[in-house]
C-alpha cells in the first residue's frame, strides 16, 4: 500500500493574495487625516480624522493617517503589529484601464512588455517545479487567475467540498484503496505523486467531514470573500502544502456616490475589514505561517467628482498582513502633491513599484532563491516588511 | 481536402439562428460524422498478451491513442502500411473530422480580417479547433506533428497583437508544414507576423544614417531553440550577424489599406552590410534585394549539423523517450541532413526502429495528450465546448499560452502535480458529468466484450484500456474495489445501481498516464 512511501509534508508558508478588482479607493481606507489637502478635495466623502465626528471619526493609526471606522475589526491587527500598509505603491501604466493593469500587475511586468505567464506562476515553477502538486496553489471563485498562469498545477474551487475525487460511487473508500493500490505498485516517481495525492485527499476529506471550528470562537461572515477566506484557512491547517492561495474580491470601480462611511464604499470596506479579521483570528496559532497581501490594480483620485465618487487614479495602499509582518507601521512618503502630479490629475504619487514589494515579501516567506527569474530587473524593496 | 463542409456548415448555422438551434445543429453533426464511421464499432481489439501490443504503442505515439477498431484495422494491412498511408495525408478521407472542425470562421481569416473579431473569440475557436482535430482526425499523425511543431515554435496568445495573428499561422505556417520540409517550416515562421510580434522581429531594424542596433531577440532564439540548439555552436556575434540579416521584417500595421497584418519587407530598414555568420558570408545587398538575407540565413542553419542533431534529439525524445539511445538520434540525424530535413523520412526512421518498439509505456502522457487519448479510448462525441477546455486549462496546458519561447515541457516531472484532476477528468467523463462530453458505455462494453445485458469483465476492460493483460496485483486491486462496491450496494438496499466506475479507475491509473 501506499502508506510507507509518502512522507508527512512540512507545514509550508502559504502566501494569501487577495486582489481588489475595480481600483479600489485605499485612500478612504488608510486616511490621511493630517492633510487638510485631503478634506479640501473630499469635502462630501472625506472622512473626519480622530475624535471630529465621534463613532465617524477615522482611528489614529500613527499621527499622520488613521483607519475608516468601518474598518475597526482589523485595528487591533495593526495596532499588535501584524498589519502594514505600503503608501504609495503602483505600476508605470498610465492608461487607467481595468482590464490592462489587471493583467500587467497579474504577470508581474512593466507597461508593454511581456515577461510571460503570472508572478506568482513563475514563483511556483521557480521554487518548487517539480514538487509541485495539485494543492501547492489554489484559487477561489471558478477560474485559474493570471497570475498564476504557468503554474505547474493549480486548483480552482469555491470550497473544499470541490476539492475531492469526483467519483460517485457508495462506497468511496474503496476507490482511494484500489487508486492506491495501482499507485503503490508502481516503482517510479509517478507512483509516488500517486499515493501523495491519494494522502492529500484523504486528508481534506477529513478535514472536510469534521465540522470546522474556527480558532478562538472566530465567525466568519456570511459573504463569498469571508467563507473564502475560510476555506483557505481550513486549508492551510489541513498542511496540505499549500503555497499560494489567490482570491478575488471585486466591484471597486465607486465613480458614483461612492459616499463616505454609510454609502457603499463603507460597506464594502467593511466587509473586507472583517474578513480579514476573521481569517487573522481564526489563524491565531498559524500567523507565523501565512502572510495576506492585499492589493488592487490601481488607486482612485485624491479629488471626488461631481457624482461623489472617485474617477481611476494611480497609487494605491497595499496592505500586508501576517505573523512575519512588521506591522504597526504605514510606510511610505505622503503621496500626494498639492498641484500637479506627474500620475495625471489627482492620481496618487507612487513611490514603490509594486513589484519591488511583491519580491520583499516572496524574498521573505518564501525560500525562493531565484526572484529574479519572478521579477526580472527589478529591485527588491527594503522597506523592512517581513520580520 | 473535403471542400463542402464549411458552406454546408455555414448554411446550417444560418438557418438555426439562435443558441438552442445551433445545438441542434451541433447534434446533426454528430449523427452524420457517425454515419461517416466516426462510431464505435460491434468489436474492439482487447489485448490477449502480457507485454503492450506494438499497434496499441504505435497508436500511443504516432497518433493520439486508439480511437475503438482503429487496432483492429491497422493490424489488418500491417503497421508499417498504416505508417505509409499517414505520411500521405492528402490521401485520407477526413470528411467527418472536418465537419466538427471547420465550423470556425475566425480559425480561416487573415490577420488583417482576424482584427475583426473579439479577442476571446479568437482563443475559444482556435482552441477548439485545435482539440476537435487532434481528437477525430484520421490524419492523426500528422495532427501528432502539428502538436509538436506548435510547441517547437511557440507563440503565446497573451502577448501584444499574436492572438490576432496566430491562426493564420496555425494554418500556413505549422500546419502547412508539418510534414514538410523543415527548411520551409522555419522559412515560413520567420515570415509569420505571430512569430514576429511574438519574439520582436518587427522591431529589429537598421534605419539608414541612424545607429539602430538591431533587436536580437528573434534571431537568438532561432538558433538556440527553433535551429541549431543552445550548444550548437553559435557564438554572441553569430547572433548579432543573424539579427542583421534579419532585419527590416515588419507587418504592415492596422490602419493600413491593405494587407494589414501581414510581413512585408522594408528595405529602408534593412542593414545592407556584409554579414558573416558561421563562417558563411552574406554579400551586402542593396534595397529590395536585402530581402534574400533572410533566406540565405534560414538555409545556413537549417544545413549546420547541429541543426540535424537538436531537431533529430527533440523528436527522439518526443516518440521514443526521455533519454534517446544514441544510436537512434545518430541514424536519425544523418537521415535528416541526407534528405535535406525531409520530415516524412525523419519519422519513418524514427517509427520503424526497434529503439521505438523497445520503448512501450515509457513515456508520460502530458495533459493535453492524456485527455485526447482519454476521448479517443472512450470514442467520445464532443464539440469541445469550455467545459472541455476549462479542464486542460486546470491541468496546465492552457493551447497557445506558453509564456516563454521554448514551449511547454517535454519532460514528465513539470506534469506530475496534476494527477487530481487528471482522475477527475476520468470520473467525470464516465460518470455522463462533463457537460458536453457524450460516451456510450453499452456500446463501448458490447465491443470489449460484455455478455448480453452484463457487464463488461474486468480482465478484458484493463486489456482494452492498457494494450496488455492485467498484472496479478491489478487483478487483485480490481477484485477487492467490486467486492467493495457490491457490499455497498447492498447496503443501500440495492436502490443504487451498482456504480460500475471501474473504466474511471483504469483511466485514473498510473498505467493509463503512461504511453
Amino acid at each position: 500500500m501506499c502508506g510507507a512511501v509518502v512522507a508527512e509534508r512540512q507545514p509550508s508558508h502559504t502566501l494569501v493574495c487577495l486582489f481588489l478588482r475595480g481600483g479600489a479607493d485605499t485612500l478612504n481606507m488608510f486616511v490621511p487625516y493630517a492633510d487638510d489637502e485631503y478634506y479640501r478635495q473630499r469635502p462630501t466623502i472625506g472622512i473626519a480624522g480622530p475624535g471630529k465626528a465621534g463613532s465617524d471619526s477615522a482611528l489614529d493609526l500613527d499621527g499622520r493617517y488613521g483607519l475608516n471606522p468601518r474598518m475597526k475589526q482589523l485595528f487591533p491587527a495593526f495596532d499588535e503589529g501584524r498589519l502594514a500598509v505600503v503608501q504609495g505603491v503602483g505600476s508605470d501604466n498610465p492608461s487607467g484601464s481595468h482590464f490592462e493593469c489587471q493583467d500587467q500587475m497579474e504577470h508581474g511586468e512593466d507597461y508593454g512588455k511581456t515577461v510571460g505567464g503570472g508572478w506568482l506562476g513563475r514563483h511556483l515553477r521557480s521554487h518548487l517545479g517539480s514538487r509541485a502538486t495539485s494543492l501547492s496553489a489554489i484559487a477561489i471563485g471558478s477560474t485559474v487567475p493570471e497570475s498564476l498562469r504557468g503554474v505547474p498545477a493549480a486548483s480552482v474551487l469555491k470550497s473544499l467540498e470541490d476539492l475531492e475525487l469526483k467519483s460517485r460511487a457508495p462506497q468511496p473508500e474503496a476507490v482511494a484503496q484500489i487508486l492506491s493500490r495501482l499507485y503503490a505498485d508502481d516503482a517510479t516517481i509517478l507512483g509516488r505523486q500517486g499515493c501523495e495525492t491519494v494522502q492529500l485527499l484523504k486528508r481534506v476529506r477529513e478535514i472536510r467531514e469534521r465540522k470546522y471550528i474556527p480558532e478562538d470562537a472566530t465567525e466568519y461572515p456570511d459573504n463569498n470573500l469571508a467563507q473564502g477566506l475560510k476555506e483557505v484557512a481550513r486549508l492551510i491547517k489541513a498542511n496540505v502544502g499549500l503555497e499560494v492561495a489567490c482570491i478575488d474580491y471585486g466591484g471597486w470601480d465607486t465613480h458614483f456616490f461612492q459616499g463616505a462611511l454609510s454609502s457603499f464604499h463603507g460597506k464594502k470596506v467593511e466587509i473586507l475589514a472583517n474578513a480579514l479579521a476573521a481569517f487573522d483570528r481564526d489563524l491565531k496559532t498559524h500567523r507565523d505561517r501565512v502572510t495576506t497581501v492585499v492589493m488592487t490594480e490601481f488607486g482612485r483620485r485624491l479629488y471626488e467628482n461631481a457624482s461623489l465618487g472617485t474617477d481611476h487614479g494611480r497609487g494605491f495602499s497595499m496592505m500586508v498582513l501576517g505573523g512575519r509582518v512588521r506591522g504597526g507601521m504605514v510606510h511610505g512618503p505622503w503621496p500626494v502633491v498639492k498641484n500637479e502630479t506627474s500620475e495625471g490629475p489627482g492620481g496618487l504619487h507612487i513611490s514603490y513599484d509594486y513589484r519591488s514589494v511583491l519580491g520583499e515579501i516572496l524574498e521573505g516567506v518564501s525560500e525562493n532563491a531565484d526572484l529574479d527569474r519572478v521579477f526580472p530587473s527589478v529591485s527588491l524593496g527594503r522597506l523592512g516588511l517581513i520580520a | 481536402m473535403q471542400k463542402i463542409t464549411r458552406r454546408n456548415s455555414l448554411q446550417c448555422t444560418a438557418l438555426a439562428g439562435g443558441a438552442l438551434a445551433l445545438a441542434g445543429c451541433e447534434r446533426s453533426i454528430s449523427l452524420a460524422t457517425r454515419r461517416l464511421g466516426q462510431d464505435i464499432p460491434g468489436e474492439v481489439f482487447v489485448a490477449e498478451s502480457d507485454d503492450i501490443d506494438d499497434i496499441h504503442h504505435l497508436l500511443n505515439r504516432a497518433a493520439y491513442g486508439p480511437w475503438p477498431g482503429d487496432i483492429s484495422r491497422v493490424k489488418s494491412i500491417g503497421g508499417s502500411a498504416w505508417l505509409d498511408e499517414q505520411l500521405r495525408p492528402e490521401s485520407i478521407n477526413d470528411l467527418a473530422c472536418e465537419l466538427r472542425a471547420r465550423r470556425f470562421e475566425s480559425v480561416f481569416v487573415k490577420p488583417g480580417n482576424a482584427y475583426e473579431f473579439k479577442e476571446s473569440v479568437l482563443r475559444e475557436e482556435l482552441s477548439r479547433h485545435t482539440l476537435l482535430r487532434a481528437i477525430y482526425s484520421r490524419k492523426q499523425l500528422f495532427e501528432v506533428m502539428v502538436g509538436f511543431w506548435t510547441d517547437h515554435l511557440n507563440i503565446d496568445l497573451g502577448k501584444g497583437d499574436c492572438i490576432y495573428f496566430k491562426p493564420w499561422d496555425d494554418l500556413h505556417v505549422v500546419r502547412k508544414h508539418a510534414l514538410g520540409n523543415f527548411r520551409d517550416l522555419i522559412g515560413a515562421s520567420a515570415k509569420s507576423s505571430a512569430m514576429l510580434v511574438y519574439l520582436d522581429g518587427k522591431e529589429n531594424r537598421k534605419r539608414k544614417g541612424t545607429d539602430d542596433i538591431p533587436n536580437e531577440n528573434y534571431a537568438r532564439e532561432l538558433m538556440e531553440l527553433h535551429t541549431m540548439g543552445v550548444h550548437g555552436g553559435y557564438t554572441q556575434k553569430d547572433v548579432t550577424e543573424a539579427a542583421r540579416c534579419l532585419t527590416g521584417w515588419t507587418i504592415r500595421p492596422k490602419k493600413a489599406f491593405l494587407d494589414r497584418g501581414m510581413v512585408y519587407f522594408k528595405p529602408s530598414h534593412h542593414d545592407e552590410g556584409e554579414k558573416t555568420i558561421l563562417g558563411k558570408t552574406i554579400p551586402p545587398r542593396k534595397g529590395k534585394d536585402g530581402a534574400a538575407d533572410l533566406d540565405d540565413l534560414i538555409d545556413v542553419l537549417c544545413r549546420h549539423p547541429s541543426t540535424a542533431d537538436y531537431i533529430s534529439t527533440k523528436l527522439c525524445r518526443r516518440f521514443v523517450g526521455y533519454q534517446p539511445p544514441e544510436t537512434l538520434v545518430a541514424r536519425v540525424a544523418a537521415d535528416f541532413t541526407e534528405s535535406k530535413g525531409d520530415i516524412k523520412t525523419v519519422l519513418r526512421t524514427i517509427l520503424s526502429s526497434d529503439e521505438f518498439s523497445q520503448s512501450k509505456g515509457q513515456r508520460f502522457k502530458r495533459p493535453f495528450r492524456y485527455i485526447v487519448s482519454t476521448l479517443r479510448a472512450l470514442g467520445a462525441d464532443t464539440q469541445a465546448h469550455k467545459p472541455l477546455i476549462e479542464y486542460i486549462n486546470r491541468l496546465g496546458q492552457p493551447l497557445f499560452s506558453y509564456p516563454t519561447p521554448d514551449g511547454y515541457p517535454e519532460d514528465k516531472m513539470p506534469w506530475m502535480g496534476t494527477l487530481l484532476w487528471r482522475w477527475n477528468f476520468a470520473f467525470g467523463a464516465v460518470n455522463h458529468e462533463i457537460p458536453d462530453v457524450r460516451i456510450r458505455l453499452k456500446k463501448l462494453g458490447a465491443a470489449i466484450g460484455a455478455p448480453d445485458e452484463g457487464t463488461v469483465a474486468p480482465e478484458k476492460m484493463v486489456a482494452y484500456l492498457l494494450g496488455r493483460e492485467a498484472t496479478k496485483n491489478e487483478m487483485a486491486a480490481i477484485a477487492d474495489y467490486q467486492k467493495q462496491m457490491k457490499k455497498a450496494e447492498k447496503k443501500a438496499d440495492g436502490q443504487s445501481k451498482q456504480r460500475d466506475e471501474l473504466l474511471a479507475v483504469l483511466l485514473a491509473s498510473p498505467a493509463f498516464q503512461r504511453c
